[in-house]
């Protein structure tokens, strides 16, 4: 049964793979249905990194997560008061707080540890094996013996989903995301509802940067959110900007770059950054509307209001 | 129109000027008509051509590229800035400075014209407009942006370009302006010609009069008014506003009381500050100087139904939900009670007669009539003690309007539970038929019409802004 424990160690690298970019972006999704591109993320996922890293060396990993989801929704509170509050480019900012936060991030790593090359320790958060549920076959191990994060992820899309759609914040919500000025007619305040869709999709992508930290390397080092902040905002266009399709879009790229290191690891005749590049063609696709209507939300990138009093 | 005419077109919102215009300049085909120029039936098919065949136009609303220089503007559609290789012809600098000259027209040509004043714009438009000398210059409320020293200037360029031999249409709704330089002048009400006439022969009063129609709105016909006032404490009450709209300074101390069941009219010809007034009313625009006292829920039905009323990507349902989401029946906590929204939905589809698939039909696929009527529907609803109509039966057919109208006049004889309106609308008709008092909103100030004062007459000439001091004699 060689390939059936091959399958299996291949899927629990896909999920693990696929957590963190599904809490990166089901953060985007909710930041984006208010209207708000938040090209920043990838520098809230490293912040989130880095902020793990040092609360749990100072308090243990889960200190260390939740320290991560601070820091990740500061770094998209700078985004967001520039870009939400005094209406610059949104591309522009987020671009701005992604490359400033690499190399701040890179600094206070190097100021704290030094430039030695020994990769640092970091305490790690141990999985949780749900009794029962990791014992079905195959999918059990792969879906419930993961680290806490994990379930987090499997929590907030069916949460997320109702938010979005039965309750009157999540009608706020996707209100100000496709018409603001429809939105502020009705009396919900446009500006406070982005802020807070922004800093709450930084703190879910510095709990993907956490996980990084702690339950993927159990280290840290510089730039190792290797463009997965980036890639969370193309799952949420695969996603079709729906929580089930997000969390489903994130564990296809998890298993395509999982695919990727298991062709590695066996040799393969195939050029292996071809399935890394699978997911994005897939996610152009997407955008054009090849898996059905698949539509932005009708004010996303724009600031808001157009036309300052 | 004849050579060195110059021919003013007026008439009030929606009369048909702009799109008259748009026929002759090019932009908009006539369902039926035919359009001569020098004396041969023409078929205009865009802007372009309308050019080559002599038709130039200035836009209500500046067509230049804001980063681009005053020349490069100018030479962007002129075919004889460019030789026959496409590059820039020699000596254009030069024609437009000397054609500049001619007219007397100050023009920067060397800036970026998104840093340049509206006026120093309108000038690069009206020169980019008769760069290659057309024999019809078209002009679409030029005035509307411009300084009152402006507008001389304008005018005297117009003047110029008529004694060279051009033929100049004037479209405008400032009745002093087209009578100041206009040698012909046309009417237009609700997209028919009224009056066409010599300036010479004709006066203010009489354009006044053809411009709102004759009919003088009896008490009898158009007043409830019970006198006496309904209840001692507004529901609404604005003292001394002053508020500003991209940047411009839209209403300039304004007061005003609102009492339920009583409808609060206020006619004014768009752009006096409408919009911002209702924004201010609404509660969804502070204002920058005094107080604004509203209940803590406001029906509004905005003029701009498609950005403002509607979420185009929502159903009908989550569209009225929007507006309801603060009702404290139709919520408990963060839960949305959505059968009593889809409930809430059904009914105003109901009641408003909107012809839909359904509740769950997105309100972006409806007709604009139908929107129309959504809106209207879901903001009576809304509507507890204070309701803001701007223009609410723009767009729908006589009938529709009609039943609009009805009900906005049930809605304040509801009695105790009734609530205060205010109605704002450029269409005079409309407010004279169902208005308690009327008010005028001219260049952001109120005034308040006596109630013997309701006539169209007097109305219109508050509208345009004439000195109230006059008497009768004009």
């Amino acid at each position: 049964m060689a390939d059936l424990s091959a399958l299996s160690s291949f899927l629990v690298a896909a999920v693990g793979l696929g957590v963190p970019l599904a809490l990166a972006a089901l953060g985007e999704m909710v930041t984006e249905r208010t209207g708000v591109i938040n090209i920043g993320l990838e520098g809230s996922v490293i912040w989130g990194a880095l902020g793990g890293a040092l609360g749990a060396l100072a308090a243990g990993p889960y200190a260390g997560l939740a320290c991560g989801v601070s820091t990740g929704a500061l770094a998209a509170l700078c985004f967001a008061l520039f870009a939400v509050r005094l209406g610059t480019d949104q591309i522009i900012t987020g671009t701005a707080v992604t490359i400033g936060s690499l190399g701040f991030t890179g600094a206070v790593f190097q100021s704290r540890f030094g430039a030695t090359g020994i990769a640092l320790e970091l305490p790690t958060v141990a999985a949780l094996e749900l009794p029962l549920l990791s014992e079905i076959p195959i999918l059990g191990p792969a879906l419930f013996n993961q680290a806490a994060p994990a379930y987090i992820a499997y929590l907030l899309a069916p949460l997320l989903a109702w938010l979005l759609f039965r309750t009157r914040w999540g009608l706020a919500v996707r209100a100000v995301g496709e018409s603001p000025d429809a939105a502020h007619a009705a009396g919900v305040p446009v500006i406070r509802t982005r802020l807070l869709a922004t800093v709450f999709g930084g703190a879910l992508a510095g709990l993907a940067g956490a996980h990084l930290s702690l339950v993927h390397t159990g280290t840290f080092a510089e730039n190792m959110s290797a463009g997965k902040g980036f890639i969370a905002i193309a799952v949420v266009v695969l996603g079709r900007w729906s929580p089930w399709g997000v969390v489903a879009a994130a564990l296809f790229f998890g298993a395509a770059e999982a695919l990727q290191f298991a062709l590695q690891a066996w040799d393969s005749e195939l050029p292996y950054p071809l399935f890394l590049a699978l997911p994005y063609l897939l996610s152009l696709a997407a955008l054009v509307g090849w898996f059905g209507r698949a539509r932005a939300p009708g004010g996303l990138g724009s600031p808001w209001p157009t036309a300052r009093r | 129109m004849s050579p060195g005419e110059i021919h003013g077109l007026i008439g009030e919102n929606g009369a048909g000027k702009t799109t008259l215009a748009r026929i002759l300049g090019g932009l908009a085909a006539p369902d039926s008509g035919k359009v001569r120029i020098g004396g041969r039936a023409v078929e205009l098919s865009g802007a372009r051509q309308a050019r080559a065949l002599g038709v130039a136009m200035v836009h209500q609303h500046f067509s230049l590229v804001p980063s681009f220089t005053g020349l490069e503007n100018i030479a962007l559609l002129d075919p004889g800035a460019w030789n026959r290789r496409g590059a820039a012809a020699r000596g254009y600098r030069e024609r437009v400075e000397a054609r500049a000259r001619e007219l007397r027209l100050a023009v920067e040509l060397d800036q970026p014209v998104g840093g340049l004043g509206v006026g120093a714009r309108q000038r690069i438009e009206v020169l980019k407009a008769l760069m290659p000398d057309p024999r019809v210059l078209l002009l679409d409320e030029p005035t509307a942006v411009l300084a009152p020293q402006e507008v001389d200037g304008l005018l005297a360029v117009l003047r110029r370009v008529a004694d060279a031999g051009g033929a100049v249409v004037l479209v405008a709704h400032k009745l002093d302006e087209v009578l100041a330089v206009a040698t012909r002048v046309t009417v237009l009400r609700r997209g028919r010609r009224v009056l066409t006439t010599e300036v010479a022969s004709t006066s203010a009063p009489q354009l006044a009069e053809a411009m709102v129609g004759s009919k003088v709105a009896g008490p009898a016909t158009s007043s409830r008014w019970r006198g006496a006032p309904l209840e001692a404490t507004p529901v609404a009450r604005l003292a001394g506003v002053h508020a500003r709209r991209d940047g411009r300074q839209a209403l300039r101390g304004v007061a005003l009381e609102v009492r339920r069941g009583e409808i609060v009219g206020i006619a004014g010809v768009d752009g006096n500050g409408q919009r911002t007034l209702a924004a201010v009313l609404a509660g969804v625009q502070r204002p920058d100087e005094g107080e604004a006292e509203l209940p803590p829920e406001v029906g509004w039905i905005p003029q701009d139904r498609t950005e403002e009323g509607l979420v185009g990507g929502f159903t009908i349902t989550e569209n009225v939900a929007l507006a309801l989401h603060g009702r404290s029946a139709l919520r408990s906590g963060p839960w949305l009670d959505w059968r009593g929204v889809g409930e809430a939905a059904l009914g105003v589809m109901r009641e408003m007669e909107v012809q839909a698939e359904g509740a769950e039909m997105a309100a972006g696929a409806l007709s604009g009539g139908n929107q129309q009527r959504v809106v209207v529907g879901r903001e009576f609803l809304r509507s507890g003690s204070f309701l803001v109509a701007e223009s609410p039966t723009r767009g729908l057919d006589v009938k529709a309007a009609a039943a609009v109208r009805a009900r906005i006049r049930e809605l304040a004889a509801g009695g105790d539970e009734a609530p205060g309106i205010v109605l704002i609308s450029t269409d005079l008709d409309e407010v004279l038929e169902l208005a308690d008092r009327t008010l005028v909103l001219v260049r952001g100030r109120l005034v308040e019409m006596a109630p013997g004062d309701r006539t169209h007459r007097a109305i219109g000439r508050a509208m345009l802004g004439a000195d109230r001091a006059g008497g009768d004699d004009w």
